[in-house]
């Protein structure tokens, strides 16, 4: 018997969550009625895809896009990547490799200070690294074998055992907390040195921000800013041309061309690192041959429900790792042949009868992809259940590898392969059950070298071995549509689907 | 009462009108022949029209009704994924009468042999039976349901066992109150003094005066269970998603309600008009034992 989280409840919550904020949210801020052409602040109300169901940075939800999205907002980085190999320094004023990338020096900004009033010194950075190392999360994979120190106040070395060249990019999806965050209870109502502080939290439901004052890059412009989460696609869409929500991304494609046609909604599609992954246990019995989980991917027929399901933001992919990424190398495509894979499965004495795939995804909106991926699956005889999961029963069981197949939309931290490939293929990360030492090798010296030219190569011939096996399906490139009111100013889209907004502000029309 | 129902129907000349009055109402029986439609279409309608809920055809989705797809005419349309409508609405109907006629038989059993032996030897039972019956009626019988349904694994005996939990309430309390009174007829208490066992006398001379208000309560618990089926379907509960009911098409439709109608309004419309006719069904049934055992 599994204990299983309601989903209607958080439905519940979320359409309370939206009343509430339908009542709270302003669209009508005091602003305009001033009639000032200096856009002041504002009110704004934003809802992404994922619900935030917890704000620890570090622990085992480090990665997950709702808990990012609200870290971004309440804390800091030391660096902030920008594109494939470009970065921009945080809480790090400047930061310096040794010959072999192996110890990274990084010098602390001045004059920063956390919401509370104390500054941001080298011990927090250094407590806060140990806190995810500790924690065993998705993101302390990143880091094997790593340790920080603080010879001073300004200063933190990181020293990895192995050069890695690609530290920047891992780093670039951690954030610092006050060494208080050990405390239990600390992420109740947490103190950051980010644009924003908490004022309100209800898991899953709202965060409701206000500036920092502190901030050391200057007090944002808005009076408040609130996260929401609408699991109901159609009711996120209505909240945001009724102007409840500001903001919103990351909507099906059924939707936009109705958003398009709305003239106080702007809506922008850009290229995102993220791919549809859909990693296949290999330590699931069933799924151990490889030859299996290749004619599994050959009997999808994923050109043609990518054409269709996805006509404005999906293009079939040809690697696992987007282009946008650095390491990305173009591989052969798998074509779609049914009788192929039926054969191979037969030849690989495949045991149609007994077999059931458990298949765990948690969005809503993958619902359409993964029945029509289950039709085809069950075509060639094959049981595929799919499995709905609340998002933090997802994590967990992500985690315990207690699931057959999985379907995540995958992005890759800092444009830099190391954070996807290096960090998530390897034995010891042991993510999908999938264990070569001959990959192990290459990613380990791919993580090791500095020479960008190399790495790509290494990377190149990682994404080979990982195509190739069928580590999962790779099937479609995924671009990130954004939709805003046009009454937001200064919203910049980002590639990955987790956007900054200390520099937006809401004009009052 | 037999007695009394022939003498009514054999009554010749100026006794007849009345009757003759409600079978002269056509509009009477609209209920009992939608209803009609309904089981025919769940019993027979699956050997007419292929379905498969697995199989999906994504380069034909949300066909407006009436637009020809590969295998014939959708004539309610496809949803979102390229599955016919209409398929659905009377496959749902099947899963809607099964588990609706499931769930009516097991709290009519519990229901109306707790409710009979509690009315019936008062005390220590009575109390027992009383009590958990108020303390069920204390919870929202759909709450009970979504944590039941929540908790289980999916399947269709999880939605009968959730929905049956608090619906036999109604049975019991209807068979409690309605022994109680029978209990102290003569004929009763004639087969007591003869020395009648107890359960004898409840079968032979007490569950048959039940028959007439239990099958009126049936037919409104019906309508309902129908309706809490779809309402776990629609939150995603319950059933697995192999199996078709119009909650789950209701639910699947609702982010294409702008565009594509014809998902969630068919299953609706069929959900909608079946609860209202046994509901009249129910309505009518309850008022003729309600009076008669006046």
């Amino acid at each position: 018997m599994t204990i299983r989280t309601r989903r209607s409840l958080a439905a519940a919550a979320g359409a309370v969550a939206l009343l509430i904020g339908a009542a709270a949210c302003s669209s009508d801020d005091p602003a305009s009625e001033t009639g000032g052409s200096e856009a002041a602040g504002g009110d704004l109300t934003v809802a992404g895809p994922i619900p935030i169901e917890n704000l620890d940075p570090h622990g085992a939800a480090s990665l997950d896009a709702g808990t990012q999205l609200a870290a971004r907002a309440i804390f800091s980085q030391l660096v902030v990547s920008n594109g494939p190999g470009e970065f921009e320094g945080e809480l790090a004023e400047s930061w310096e490799p040794n010959a072999d990338a192996s110890v990274w020096t990084f010098t602390l900004r001045e004059g920063v200070e956390f919401s509370d009033g104390t500054p941001v010194a080298s011990a927090d950075v250094v407590a806060s690294f140990d806190r995810v190392l500790a924690g065993e999360g998705p993101l302390a994979g990143n880091f094997g074998g790593y340790t920080a120190a603080a010879p001073d106040e300004s200063t933190v070395v990181f020293t990895s055992p192995t050069p890695d060249a690609a530290f920047l990019g891992k780093v670039s999806s951690f954030f610092v907390t006050p060494q208080a965050a050990a405390n239990e209870g600390f992420f109740q109502d947490p103190i950051g040195s980010g644009p924003f502080v908490v004022e309100s939290f209800e898991p899953g439901a709202t965060l409701q921000l206000a500036p920092n004052p502190g901030y050391w890059d200057g007090e944002p412009a808005l009076d408040s800013l609130e996260f929401q989460s609408i699991p109901e696609v159609a009711a996120r869409m209505t909240a945001l041309q009724t102007g409840e929500v500001d903001v919103t991304w990351a909507m099906p494609d059924d939707q936009i061309a109705q958003l398009r046609s709305d003239s106080n909604i702007t809506v922008e599609n850009v290229a995102s690192p993220a791919v549809f992954t859909m990693w296949m246990n290999s330590s699931t019995p069933a799924l151990q041959d490889s030859a299996v989980r290749q004619a599994l991917w050959q009997a999808v027929d994923f050109e043609s429900i990518i054409g269709s399901l996805y006509p404005e933001t999906g293009t079939p992919a040809d690697s696992p790792i987007s282009p946008a990424v650095l390491g990305y190398a173009p591989q052969e495509p798998v074509e779609y042949d049914p009788e192929a894979a039926k054969a191979a499965l037969d030849a690989a004495g495949f045991d149609y009868e007994n077999t059931v795939i458990r298949w765990q995804f948690s969005q809503a909106n993958f619902r359409n992809f993964v029945d029509a991926v289950v039709s085809d699956l069950a075509e060639i005889g094959v049981t595929v259940e799919p499995m709905e999961k609340e998002q933090a029963v997802f994590l967990e069981d992500l985690l315990a590898l207690n699931w057959d197949m999985n379907l995540q939309q995958l992005g890759t931290q800092g444009f830099d392969a190391a954070t996807n490939l290096g960090r998530l293929y390897t034995c010891a990360a042991n993510r999908m059950g999938y264990c070569n030492e001959e990959l192990d090798q290459i990613l380990a010296e791919a993580g090791s070298t500095s020479d960008t030219a190399q790495r790509e190569d290494l990377y190149a011939q990682a994404s080979e071995i990982i195509w190739n096996d069928a580590v999962g399906m790779y099937p479609m490139f995924v671009e990130q549509p954004y939709a805003w009111r046009t009454s937001v100013e200064g919203f910049q889209p980002v590639p990955d689907g987790v956007p900054y907004f200390d520099e937006v502000t809401v004009s009052g029309d | 009462m037999t007695q009394s129902d022939i003498l009514l129907t054999e009554a010749p000349g100026p006794a007849a009108p009345p009757v003759r009055r409600r079978r002269r109402r056509p509009l009477a029986a609209i209920p009992y022949v939608i209803i009609g439609v309904y089981v025919l279409a769940a019993a027979i309608g699956p050997f007419l029209i292929d379905y498969d809920p697995v199989a999906t055809e994504v380069t034909e989705r949300l066909l407006p009704p009436g637009s020809a797809t590969g295998s014939g005419t959708a004539w309610l349309g496809t949803d979102a994924v390229g599955r016919d409508v209409l398929a659905q609405v009377v496959y749902g109907a099947r899963t809607s009468f099964i588990i609706g006629i499931a769930v009516v038989t097991v709290c009519c059993l519990i229901g109306v042999a707790l409710g009979a032996i509690a009315g019936y030897s008062g005390g220590l039972p009575d109390a027992v039976v009383s009590r958990t019956i108020d303390i069920l009626m204390a919870f929202p019988g759909i709450l009970l349901a979504i944590v039941i349904a929540g908790l289980l694994e999916r399947g269709m005996h999880v939605v009968i066992i959730a929905l049956s939990v608090g619906g036999w309430v109604g049975f019991a309390r209807l068979s409690r109150s309605i022994t109680m009174s029978t209990r102290e007829r003569d004929w009763v208490d004639a087969a007591r003094i003869m020395g009648v066992s107890k359960p004898a006398t409840l079968k032979r001379h007490i569950v048959p005066f039940l028959a007439g208000s239990v099958v009126a309560l049936a037919t409104i618990e019906l309508a309902s269970a129908v309706l809490s089926e779809a309402a776990l379907s629609f939150l995603g509960l319950g059933l697995p998603p192999h199996i078709v009911s119009w909650g789950q098409a209701i639910a699947g439709g609702r982010e294409h309600l702008s565009t594509a109608w014809w998902i969630t309004v068919f299953p609706g419309i069929a959900l909608t008009i079946l609860v209202i006719c046994i509901g009249l069904v129910g309505d009518r049934l309850t008022r003729r034992f309600t009076r008669k055992r006046d």
